[in-house]
Protein backbone atom coordinates (compact mmCIF):
# COMPACT_ATOMS: atom_id res chain seq x y z
CA UNK A 1 0.00 0.00 0.00
CA UNK A 2 1.17 2.96 -0.77
CA UNK A 3 1.69 5.65 2.28
CA UNK A 4 0.50 9.25 1.39
CA UNK A 5 0.57 10.77 5.34
CA UNK A 6 3.82 10.04 7.46
CA UNK A 7 4.13 12.66 10.49
CA UNK A 8 7.31 11.24 12.91
CA UNK A 9 7.68 12.92 16.05
CA UNK A 10 5.82 15.80 15.75
CA UNK A 11 5.92 18.25 18.32
CA UNK A 12 4.57 21.56 18.73
CA UNK A 13 4.55 23.95 22.38
CA UNK A 14 2.58 27.12 22.86
CA UNK A 15 4.58 28.87 25.49
CA UNK A 16 4.87 26.80 28.30
CA UNK A 17 2.15 24.68 27.16
CA UNK A 18 3.29 21.77 25.87
CA UNK A 19 0.12 20.22 23.42
CA UNK A 20 1.79 17.43 21.31
CA UNK A 21 4.66 15.85 22.06
CA UNK A 22 5.78 12.97 19.95
CA UNK A 23 3.12 12.15 17.12
CA UNK A 24 3.31 9.62 14.73
CA UNK A 25 0.88 8.42 12.52
CA UNK A 26 1.14 6.73 9.19
CA UNK A 27 -1.86 6.39 6.63
CA UNK A 28 -2.02 4.89 2.89
CA UNK A 29 -4.03 6.40 0.05
CA UNK A 30 -7.79 5.28 0.41
CA UNK A 31 -7.86 4.86 3.94
CA UNK A 32 -9.99 7.03 6.78
CA UNK A 33 -7.81 7.53 10.17
CA UNK A 34 -10.23 8.63 13.01
CA UNK A 35 -8.58 10.42 15.65
CA UNK A 36 -9.93 10.43 19.02
CA UNK A 37 -9.14 12.94 22.09
CA UNK A 38 -10.10 15.36 24.70
CA UNK A 39 -10.95 18.85 24.28
CA UNK A 40 -8.33 20.33 23.97
CA UNK A 41 -5.89 17.58 23.53
CA UNK A 42 -4.26 19.14 20.27
CA UNK A 43 -6.05 17.28 17.41
CA UNK A 44 -6.94 20.27 15.64
CA UNK A 45 -3.63 21.96 16.16
CA UNK A 46 -2.37 18.32 14.84
CA UNK A 47 -3.94 18.50 11.02
CA UNK A 48 -3.48 22.27 11.45
CA UNK A 49 0.16 21.49 11.20
CA UNK A 50 -0.52 18.87 7.96
CA UNK A 51 -1.37 22.11 6.01
CA UNK A 52 1.09 24.42 7.27
CA UNK A 53 -1.34 26.96 9.26
CA UNK A 54 0.70 26.19 12.43
CA UNK A 55 4.82 25.68 12.18
CA UNK A 56 5.55 22.87 14.45
CA UNK A 57 8.40 22.44 16.59
CA UNK A 58 10.01 19.60 15.44
CA UNK A 59 9.52 16.72 13.90
CA UNK A 60 8.43 15.56 9.86
CA UNK A 61 5.73 15.74 8.14
CA UNK A 62 5.73 13.72 4.51
CA UNK A 63 2.40 14.33 2.51
CA UNK A 64 2.29 12.61 -0.73
CA UNK A 65 5.56 12.33 -1.04
CA UNK A 66 6.75 15.65 0.07
CA UNK A 67 8.34 16.99 3.37
CA UNK A 68 6.32 20.14 3.81
CA UNK A 69 8.05 21.24 6.06
CA UNK A 70 11.07 22.17 3.94
CA UNK A 71 8.50 23.55 1.18
CA UNK A 72 8.55 27.27 -0.09
CA UNK A 73 5.27 28.91 -0.07
CA UNK A 74 5.05 28.19 -4.01
CA UNK A 75 5.34 24.85 -3.39
CA UNK A 76 3.07 24.86 -0.22
CA UNK A 77 0.43 26.29 -1.96
CA UNK A 78 0.38 23.63 -5.07
CA UNK A 79 0.40 21.28 -2.50
CA UNK A 80 -2.60 22.45 -0.14
CA UNK A 81 -4.49 22.32 -3.93
CA UNK A 82 -4.23 18.22 -3.33
CA UNK A 83 -4.85 18.14 0.92
CA UNK A 84 -8.46 19.49 1.31
CA UNK A 85 -9.60 20.80 4.92
CA UNK A 86 -12.69 21.02 6.59
CA UNK A 87 -12.72 23.52 9.61
CA UNK A 88 -14.62 22.52 12.62
CA UNK A 89 -16.19 26.10 12.32
CA UNK A 90 -16.88 25.50 8.09
CA UNK A 91 -15.09 29.25 7.70
CA UNK A 92 -17.05 30.04 4.57
CA UNK A 93 -16.46 33.24 3.48
CA UNK A 94 -19.11 35.37 4.37
CA UNK A 95 -18.82 38.03 1.79
CA UNK A 96 -19.86 35.51 -0.76
CA UNK A 97 -22.61 33.35 -2.01
CA UNK A 98 -22.75 29.59 -2.08
CA UNK A 99 -21.37 29.59 -5.23
CA UNK A 100 -18.64 32.31 -5.11
CA UNK A 101 -17.37 30.23 -1.93
CA UNK A 102 -17.57 27.09 -3.68
CA UNK A 103 -15.91 28.56 -6.71
CA UNK A 104 -13.06 30.35 -4.65
CA UNK A 105 -10.25 27.31 -4.93
CA UNK A 106 -10.66 27.13 -8.71
CA UNK A 107 -9.86 30.84 -9.14
CA UNK A 108 -6.13 30.58 -10.03
CA UNK A 109 -6.63 27.86 -12.36
CA UNK A 110 -6.13 29.76 -15.41
CA UNK A 111 -7.11 26.71 -17.68
CA UNK A 112 -10.43 26.33 -16.38
CA UNK A 113 -12.87 28.00 -18.68
CA UNK A 114 -15.99 29.58 -17.34
CA UNK A 115 -18.45 26.77 -18.02
CA UNK A 116 -15.93 24.05 -16.45
CA UNK A 117 -15.91 26.14 -13.30
CA UNK A 118 -19.77 26.14 -13.23
CA UNK A 119 -19.72 22.35 -13.95
CA UNK A 120 -18.06 21.80 -11.10
CA UNK A 121 -18.96 23.91 -8.58
CA UNK A 122 -22.56 21.90 -9.80
CA UNK A 123 -21.46 18.51 -9.11
CA UNK A 124 -19.59 19.85 -5.97
CA UNK A 125 -23.06 21.26 -4.75
CA UNK A 126 -24.51 18.65 -5.80
CA UNK A 127 -23.16 15.88 -4.00
CA UNK A 128 -24.15 17.45 -0.81
CA UNK A 129 -27.35 17.55 -1.75
CA UNK A 130 -27.68 21.63 -1.84
CA UNK A 131 -28.10 22.77 -4.96
CA UNK A 132 -31.06 24.81 -4.42
CA UNK A 133 -28.94 26.85 -2.14
CA UNK A 134 -26.19 27.86 -4.65
CA UNK A 135 -26.90 31.60 -4.96
CA UNK A 136 -27.76 32.12 -0.91
CA UNK A 137 -25.40 33.80 1.42
CA UNK A 138 -23.51 31.84 4.24
CA UNK A 139 -25.36 33.96 7.28
CA UNK A 140 -29.15 32.67 5.33
CA UNK A 141 -28.29 28.56 5.80
CA UNK A 142 -28.49 26.44 9.11
CA UNK A 143 -25.39 25.00 10.65
CA UNK A 144 -25.59 21.67 9.22
CA UNK A 145 -26.31 23.26 5.57
CA UNK A 146 -22.72 25.34 6.31
CA UNK A 147 -21.13 22.20 7.19
CA UNK A 148 -22.23 20.63 4.31
CA UNK A 149 -21.10 23.57 1.82
CA UNK A 150 -17.70 23.89 3.95
CA UNK A 151 -17.43 19.67 2.82
CA UNK A 152 -18.34 20.45 -0.65
CA UNK A 153 -15.71 24.02 -1.03
CA UNK A 154 -13.41 21.08 0.43
CA UNK A 155 -13.80 18.27 -2.12
CA UNK A 156 -14.48 20.69 -5.39
CA UNK A 157 -10.45 20.50 -6.08
CA UNK A 158 -10.81 16.45 -5.77
CA UNK A 159 -7.76 16.40 -3.39
CA UNK A 160 -6.20 13.29 -2.75
CA UNK A 161 -6.15 13.58 1.35
CA UNK A 162 -8.92 15.30 3.21
CA UNK A 163 -8.94 16.15 7.11
CA UNK A 164 -12.23 16.63 8.88
CA UNK A 165 -12.02 18.87 11.77
CA UNK A 166 -15.26 17.71 13.45
CA UNK A 167 -17.65 17.01 10.80
CA UNK A 168 -20.66 16.55 12.71
CA UNK A 169 -20.18 17.99 15.94
CA UNK A 170 -23.55 20.46 16.87
CA UNK A 171 -25.78 18.61 14.05
CA UNK A 172 -28.66 16.25 14.74
CA UNK A 173 -27.99 12.77 15.06
CA UNK A 174 -30.07 12.42 10.92
CA UNK A 175 -27.58 14.90 9.69
CA UNK A 176 -24.57 13.58 11.18
CA UNK A 177 -25.57 10.43 9.39
CA UNK A 178 -25.89 11.79 6.25
CA UNK A 179 -22.83 13.15 6.51
CA UNK A 180 -21.01 10.49 8.23
CA UNK A 181 -22.32 8.53 5.12
CA UNK A 182 -20.76 11.13 2.52
CA UNK A 183 -17.60 11.28 3.89
CA UNK A 184 -17.54 7.28 3.04
CA UNK A 185 -19.09 7.94 -0.51
CA UNK A 186 -16.26 10.51 -1.17
CA UNK A 187 -14.00 7.85 -0.08
CA UNK A 188 -15.06 5.17 -2.26
CA UNK A 189 -15.38 7.71 -5.16
CA UNK A 190 -12.06 9.82 -4.83
CA UNK A 191 -10.33 6.52 -3.27
CA UNK A 192 -8.84 9.59 -0.79
CA UNK A 193 -7.19 9.34 2.31
CA UNK A 194 -8.93 11.05 5.39
CA UNK A 195 -8.23 11.95 9.13
CA UNK A 196 -11.39 12.52 10.51
CA UNK A 197 -11.11 14.38 14.14
CA UNK A 198 -14.37 13.16 15.92
CA UNK A 199 -16.31 13.21 19.21
CA UNK A 200 -18.86 11.33 17.49
CA UNK A 201 -19.38 7.21 17.73
CA UNK A 202 -21.55 7.03 15.21
CA UNK A 203 -19.85 9.12 12.94
CA UNK A 204 -16.26 7.05 13.96
CA UNK A 205 -18.10 3.80 13.54
CA UNK A 206 -19.11 4.64 9.90
CA UNK A 207 -15.92 6.10 8.27
CA UNK A 208 -13.12 4.48 10.46
CA UNK A 209 -10.59 2.08 8.83
CA UNK A 210 -8.29 2.30 11.92
CA UNK A 211 -8.59 4.61 14.35
CA UNK A 212 -5.87 6.69 16.96
CA UNK A 213 -6.78 8.18 20.78
CA UNK A 214 -4.36 10.74 21.31
CA UNK A 215 -3.71 11.33 25.06
CA UNK A 216 -1.07 13.95 26.52
CA UNK A 217 0.60 15.06 23.01
CA UNK A 218 1.01 11.31 21.37
CA UNK A 219 -1.12 8.59 20.01
CA UNK A 220 -1.80 6.65 23.13
CA UNK A 221 -4.33 3.71 21.35
CA UNK A 222 -4.45 2.39 17.58
CA UNK A 223 -6.99 0.06 16.44
CA UNK A 224 -10.08 -0.70 14.31
CA UNK A 225 -13.12 0.44 15.77
CA UNK A 226 -13.95 -2.61 16.79
CA UNK A 227 -10.50 -2.67 18.79
CA UNK A 228 -10.98 0.43 20.97
CA UNK A 229 -14.54 0.22 21.61
CA UNK A 230 -13.69 -3.80 23.47
CA UNK A 231 -10.75 -1.99 24.59
CA UNK A 232 -9.75 -2.71 28.41
CA UNK A 233 -8.77 0.34 29.07
CA UNK A 234 -11.01 2.21 30.96
CA UNK A 235 -10.00 5.71 29.69
CA UNK A 236 -10.02 4.68 25.74
CA UNK A 237 -13.19 2.89 26.65
CA UNK A 238 -15.06 5.88 28.28
CA UNK A 239 -14.94 7.51 24.60
CA UNK A 240 -17.39 4.74 23.17
CA UNK A 241 -19.90 4.74 26.42
CA UNK A 242 -21.54 8.28 26.18
CA UNK A 243 -23.55 7.47 23.12
CA UNK B 1 3.11 37.85 17.78
CA UNK B 2 1.84 41.20 16.61
CA UNK B 3 2.18 43.50 19.36
CA UNK B 4 -0.23 46.16 20.42
CA UNK B 5 1.08 49.51 19.18
CA UNK B 6 -1.15 51.11 22.10
CA UNK B 7 1.42 52.82 24.60
CA UNK B 8 0.70 49.63 27.23
CA UNK B 9 1.89 46.99 28.72
CA UNK B 10 4.15 48.75 31.28
CA UNK B 11 4.48 46.86 34.25
CA UNK B 12 6.26 47.86 37.61
CA UNK B 13 9.07 45.46 38.64
CA UNK B 14 9.90 44.86 41.79
CA UNK B 15 12.53 47.15 43.25
CA UNK B 16 13.15 49.43 40.06
CA UNK B 17 12.64 52.51 40.63
CA UNK B 18 9.19 53.71 39.56
CA UNK B 19 8.86 55.52 36.66
CA UNK B 20 11.75 54.76 34.84
CA UNK B 21 11.10 51.26 33.85
CA UNK B 22 7.09 51.37 32.85
CA UNK B 23 8.97 54.18 30.43
CA UNK B 24 11.49 52.02 28.86
CA UNK B 25 9.04 49.34 28.61
CA UNK B 26 6.36 51.59 26.80
CA UNK B 27 9.51 52.71 24.63
CA UNK B 28 9.90 49.05 23.61
CA UNK B 29 6.50 48.20 23.08
CA UNK B 30 5.99 50.91 21.14
CA UNK B 31 9.17 50.33 18.94
CA UNK B 32 7.99 46.50 18.24
CA UNK B 33 4.84 47.36 17.17
CA UNK B 34 6.13 50.43 14.97
CA UNK B 35 8.81 47.17 13.58
CA UNK B 36 5.88 45.10 13.32
CA UNK B 37 3.70 47.39 11.40
CA UNK B 38 6.83 48.25 8.76
CA UNK B 39 6.99 44.50 8.13
CA UNK B 40 3.67 44.09 7.42
CA UNK B 41 4.70 47.58 5.11
CA UNK B 42 7.58 45.78 3.75
CA UNK B 43 5.50 42.47 3.04
CA UNK B 44 2.60 44.82 0.74
CA UNK B 45 5.17 46.21 -1.38
CA UNK B 46 6.93 42.75 -2.42
CA UNK B 47 3.59 41.39 -2.86
CA UNK B 48 1.56 44.17 -4.48
CA UNK B 49 3.68 44.06 -8.08
CA UNK B 50 3.92 40.50 -8.55
CA UNK B 51 1.15 38.37 -10.09
CA UNK B 52 -1.86 37.22 -9.64
CA UNK B 53 -3.82 40.39 -9.84
CA UNK B 54 -6.84 40.54 -8.11
CA UNK B 55 -8.55 42.88 -10.21
CA UNK B 56 -12.38 41.89 -9.93
CA UNK B 57 -11.90 41.84 -5.65
CA UNK B 58 -10.27 45.26 -6.39
CA UNK B 59 -12.62 47.21 -8.00
CA UNK B 60 -15.61 45.93 -5.65
CA UNK B 61 -13.42 47.39 -2.77
CA UNK B 62 -12.77 50.53 -4.66
CA UNK B 63 -16.54 50.78 -5.15
CA UNK B 64 -17.20 49.45 -1.22
CA UNK B 65 -14.62 52.08 -0.16
CA UNK B 66 -15.65 55.04 -1.97
CA UNK B 67 -19.23 54.41 -2.13
CA UNK B 68 -19.46 53.84 1.94
CA UNK B 69 -17.67 57.27 2.59
CA UNK B 70 -19.01 59.11 0.00
CA UNK B 71 -22.14 60.54 1.95
CA UNK B 72 -20.30 61.76 4.62
CA UNK B 73 -17.17 62.80 2.51
CA UNK B 74 -19.81 65.17 0.85
CA UNK B 75 -22.06 66.51 4.15
CA UNK B 76 -18.52 66.95 5.81
CA UNK B 77 -17.06 69.23 3.02
CA UNK B 78 -20.46 71.24 2.40
CA UNK B 79 -19.89 72.07 6.32
CA UNK B 80 -16.50 72.75 6.08
CA UNK B 81 -17.10 75.34 3.52
CA UNK B 82 -19.95 77.04 4.92
CA UNK B 83 -18.42 77.33 8.06
CA UNK B 84 -15.36 78.27 7.52
CA UNK B 85 -16.56 80.74 5.32
CA UNK B 86 -18.66 82.20 7.78
CA UNK B 87 -16.05 82.31 10.47
CA UNK B 88 -13.50 83.65 8.61
CA UNK B 89 -15.95 86.45 7.33
CA UNK B 90 -15.46 89.07 10.19
CA UNK B 91 -11.74 89.09 10.74
CA UNK B 92 -11.24 89.65 6.98
CA UNK B 93 -13.88 92.67 6.94
CA UNK B 94 -11.82 94.19 9.58
CA UNK B 95 -9.33 94.70 7.24
CA UNK B 96 -11.75 95.74 4.54
CA UNK B 97 -10.68 92.51 2.71
CA UNK B 98 -14.01 90.90 2.15
CA UNK B 99 -13.22 90.08 -1.36
CA UNK B 100 -10.20 87.81 -0.19
CA UNK B 101 -12.92 85.51 1.51
CA UNK B 102 -13.58 83.25 -1.27
CA UNK B 103 -10.07 82.47 -2.40
CA UNK B 104 -8.91 82.18 1.76
CA UNK B 105 -11.59 79.67 2.42
CA UNK B 106 -10.40 77.86 -0.29
CA UNK B 107 -6.78 78.08 0.13
CA UNK B 108 -7.26 76.61 3.28
CA UNK B 109 -9.63 74.15 2.03
CA UNK B 110 -7.59 72.44 -0.55
CA UNK B 111 -3.86 73.01 1.52
CA UNK B 112 -5.27 71.48 4.82
CA UNK B 113 -8.60 71.07 6.05
CA UNK B 114 -10.03 69.25 3.27
CA UNK B 115 -7.55 66.48 3.06
CA UNK B 116 -7.18 66.31 7.00
CA UNK B 117 -10.53 66.12 7.66
CA UNK B 118 -11.63 63.79 4.94
CA UNK B 119 -8.90 61.21 6.05
CA UNK B 120 -10.16 61.27 9.64
CA UNK B 121 -13.13 60.93 8.36
CA UNK B 122 -11.88 57.90 5.94
CA UNK B 123 -10.03 56.74 9.00
CA UNK B 124 -13.47 56.51 11.70
CA UNK B 125 -15.35 54.86 8.28
CA UNK B 126 -13.01 52.64 6.38
CA UNK B 127 -10.40 52.04 8.22
CA UNK B 128 -12.51 50.68 11.20
CA UNK B 129 -14.43 48.69 8.86
CA UNK B 130 -11.53 46.91 7.42
CA UNK B 131 -10.50 46.15 10.89
CA UNK B 132 -13.37 44.88 12.16
CA UNK B 133 -13.84 43.13 8.99
CA UNK B 134 -10.85 41.50 8.71
CA UNK B 135 -10.41 40.49 12.28
CA UNK B 136 -14.11 38.37 12.21
CA UNK B 137 -12.31 36.66 8.88
CA UNK B 138 -9.52 35.91 10.76
CA UNK B 139 -11.86 34.62 14.18
CA UNK B 140 -13.96 32.40 11.70
CA UNK B 141 -10.98 31.15 10.19
CA UNK B 142 -11.92 32.44 7.00
CA UNK B 143 -8.28 33.30 6.52
CA UNK B 144 -6.63 30.23 7.57
CA UNK B 145 -9.27 28.82 4.66
CA UNK B 146 -7.80 30.75 1.95
CA UNK B 147 -4.67 29.82 3.06
CA UNK B 148 -4.98 26.14 2.40
CA UNK B 149 -7.01 26.35 -0.70
CA UNK B 150 -3.62 27.36 -1.68
CA UNK B 151 -4.62 30.76 -2.58
CA UNK B 152 -2.83 34.26 -1.24
CA UNK B 153 -5.07 35.50 1.47
CA UNK B 154 -2.65 38.30 1.38
CA UNK B 155 -3.30 39.17 -1.75
CA UNK B 156 -6.82 39.17 -2.08
CA UNK B 157 -7.54 40.63 1.26
CA UNK B 158 -4.64 43.13 2.08
CA UNK B 159 -3.49 44.27 -0.97
CA UNK B 160 -6.99 44.89 -2.59
CA UNK B 161 -7.79 46.89 0.40
CA UNK B 162 -4.79 48.89 0.83
CA UNK B 163 -4.50 49.94 -2.71
CA UNK B 164 -8.20 50.51 -3.05
CA UNK B 165 -8.08 53.46 0.04
CA UNK B 166 -4.64 54.26 -1.77
CA UNK B 167 -6.58 55.52 -4.57
CA UNK B 168 -9.76 55.97 -3.61
CA UNK B 169 -9.48 58.45 -0.65
CA UNK B 170 -7.64 61.15 -2.94
CA UNK B 171 -10.88 60.62 -5.10
CA UNK B 172 -12.88 61.35 -2.30
CA UNK B 173 -10.57 64.15 -1.26
CA UNK B 174 -11.22 66.17 -4.44
CA UNK B 175 -15.12 65.92 -4.35
CA UNK B 176 -14.74 66.94 -0.67
CA UNK B 177 -13.06 69.80 -1.62
CA UNK B 178 -15.72 70.79 -4.61
CA UNK B 179 -18.43 70.54 -2.42
CA UNK B 180 -16.57 72.33 0.56
CA UNK B 181 -16.42 75.16 -2.48
CA UNK B 182 -19.74 74.91 -3.36
CA UNK B 183 -20.57 75.80 0.66
CA UNK B 184 -18.22 78.26 0.84
CA UNK B 185 -19.97 80.07 -2.51
CA UNK B 186 -23.16 79.61 -0.23
CA UNK B 187 -21.97 81.17 2.50
CA UNK B 188 -20.28 84.28 1.00
CA UNK B 189 -23.94 84.96 -0.51
CA UNK B 190 -25.54 85.02 2.61
CA UNK B 191 -24.23 88.25 3.74
CA UNK B 192 -23.48 90.22 0.03
CA UNK B 193 -23.84 89.03 -3.48
CA UNK B 194 -21.27 87.50 -5.23
CA UNK B 195 -22.35 85.47 -8.69
CA UNK B 196 -21.09 82.43 -9.41
CA UNK B 197 -18.74 83.28 -11.98
CA UNK B 198 -17.32 86.09 -9.68
CA UNK B 199 -17.01 83.34 -6.93
CA UNK B 200 -15.01 81.05 -8.86
CA UNK B 201 -12.58 83.54 -10.86
CA UNK B 202 -11.80 84.76 -6.87
CA UNK B 203 -10.86 81.68 -5.89
CA UNK B 204 -9.24 80.43 -9.04
CA UNK B 205 -6.77 83.83 -9.51
CA UNK B 206 -5.41 82.85 -5.96
CA UNK B 207 -5.08 79.27 -6.07
CA UNK B 208 -1.40 78.19 -7.23
CA UNK B 209 0.30 74.81 -8.22
CA UNK B 210 1.71 74.55 -4.63
CA UNK B 211 -1.21 74.80 -3.22
CA UNK B 212 -2.90 72.32 -5.13
CA UNK B 213 0.07 69.65 -5.92
CA UNK B 214 1.92 68.63 -2.49
CA UNK B 215 -1.93 68.76 -1.24
CA UNK B 216 -2.98 65.74 -3.41
CA UNK B 217 -0.24 63.65 -3.27
CA UNK B 218 -0.49 63.77 0.78
CA UNK B 219 -3.64 62.45 0.23
CA UNK B 220 -2.40 59.15 -1.49
CA UNK B 221 -0.41 59.19 1.68
CA UNK B 222 -2.99 59.29 4.15
CA UNK B 223 -4.76 56.78 2.21
CA UNK B 224 -2.30 53.65 1.67
CA UNK B 225 -1.56 54.64 5.83
CA UNK B 226 -5.02 54.37 6.86
CA UNK B 227 -5.79 51.56 4.39
CA UNK B 228 -2.47 49.69 5.87
CA UNK B 229 -3.28 50.00 9.98
CA UNK B 230 -7.04 48.59 9.46
CA UNK B 231 -5.32 45.68 7.50
CA UNK B 232 -2.67 45.19 9.79
CA UNK B 233 -5.11 45.31 13.01
CA UNK B 234 -7.81 43.12 11.11
CA UNK B 235 -5.42 40.73 10.00
CA UNK B 236 -3.09 40.25 12.92
CA UNK B 237 -6.05 40.60 15.21
CA UNK B 238 -5.97 37.01 17.89
CA UNK B 239 -7.83 38.12 20.38
CA UNK B 240 -11.47 36.00 19.73
CA UNK B 241 -14.79 37.97 18.94
CA UNK B 242 -13.55 40.56 21.74
CA UNK B 243 -10.57 41.25 19.35
CA UNK B 244 -12.74 42.54 16.46
CA UNK B 245 -13.96 45.15 18.40
CA UNK B 246 -10.41 46.23 19.70
CA UNK B 247 -8.80 46.19 15.70
CA UNK B 248 -11.61 48.73 14.94
CA UNK B 249 -11.06 50.78 17.60
CA UNK B 250 -7.28 50.73 17.53
CA UNK B 251 -7.13 51.28 13.48
CA UNK B 252 -9.19 54.37 13.83
CA UNK B 253 -6.98 55.49 16.60
CA UNK B 254 -3.45 54.55 15.18
CA UNK B 255 -5.11 55.70 11.66
CA UNK B 256 -6.34 59.12 12.42
CA UNK B 257 -2.61 59.49 14.47
CA UNK B 258 -0.90 58.33 11.27
CA UNK B 259 -2.93 61.02 9.11
CA UNK B 260 -1.60 63.99 11.69
CA UNK B 261 2.20 62.47 11.79
CA UNK B 262 2.15 62.31 7.50
CA UNK B 263 0.75 65.28 7.42
CA UNK B 264 2.73 67.01 9.84
CA UNK B 265 5.80 65.64 7.46
CA UNK B 266 4.32 66.73 4.04
CA UNK B 267 3.92 70.15 5.83
CA UNK B 268 8.08 70.11 6.03
CA UNK B 269 8.69 69.10 2.57
CA UNK B 270 6.50 71.39 1.13
CA UNK B 271 8.12 73.90 2.68
CA UNK B 272 11.60 73.10 2.24
CA UNK B 273 10.67 73.02 -1.72
CA UNK B 274 8.46 76.37 -1.83
N1 LIG C 1 -2.75 29.59 18.08
C1 LIG C 1 -2.66 29.12 19.34
N2 LIG C 1 -1.97 29.81 20.26
C2 LIG C 1 -1.86 29.36 21.52
N3 LIG C 1 -2.39 28.21 21.96
C3 LIG C 1 -3.10 27.47 21.10
C4 LIG C 1 -3.27 27.89 19.74
N4 LIG C 1 -4.00 26.95 19.10
C5 LIG C 1 -4.27 26.01 20.03
N5 LIG C 1 -3.74 26.30 21.22
C6 LIG C 1 -3.82 25.49 22.42
O1 LIG C 1 -3.55 24.16 22.07
C7 LIG C 1 -4.38 23.27 22.77
C8 LIG C 1 -5.03 22.30 21.81
O2 LIG C 1 -5.98 22.98 21.02
P1 LIG C 1 -6.82 22.25 19.91
O3 LIG C 1 -7.66 23.30 19.28
O4 LIG C 1 -5.92 21.49 19.01
O5 LIG C 1 -7.71 21.25 20.73
P2 LIG C 1 -8.69 20.15 20.16
O6 LIG C 1 -8.12 18.84 20.52
O7 LIG C 1 -8.95 20.39 18.72
O8 LIG C 1 -9.99 20.41 21.02
P3 LIG C 1 -11.52 20.41 20.55
O9 LIG C 1 -11.95 19.01 20.57
O10 LIG C 1 -12.21 21.20 21.63
O11 LIG C 1 -11.61 21.06 19.23
C9 LIG C 1 -5.38 24.12 23.55
O12 LIG C 1 -5.01 24.07 24.88
C10 LIG C 1 -5.20 25.50 23.01
O13 LIG C 1 -5.29 26.42 24.06
MG1 LIG D 1 -10.54 21.20 17.61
Amino acid sequence: METVVEIEHLNKSFGSKEVLKDINIKIDKGENLVVLGKSGSGKSVLIKCLVGLIVPDGGKIVLLGENILDLKERQLNVLRKRVGFLFQSAALYDSMTVRENLAFPLRDQKSKSKEETDALVMEAITNVGLADAIDKMPSELSGGMRKRIGLARTLILKPEIILYDEPTTGLDPITSKEISELILDIQKKYNSASIIITHDVECARITANRMVVIKDGAVFAEGTFKELSESKDEWVNSFFKHG
Amino acid sequence: MPIDLKISGAVLEKGSSPGVIPLLNAFKSFFAAVTQLSLFAWRFLKEVFKPRYEFSELVKQSYLIGYKSFPLVAITGFIMGLVLTIQSRPTLAEFGAESWLPAMVAISIIREIGPVITALIFAGKVGSGIGAELASMKVTEQIDAMEVSGMNPFKYIVITRVVAATFMLPVLVIIADAIAMYGSYIGVNLKGDVSFHLFFLQVIGKLSFTDIFPATIKTFFFGFAVGLIGCYKGYNSNNGTEGVGQSANSAVVIGSLAVFIIDMIAVQITSFFT
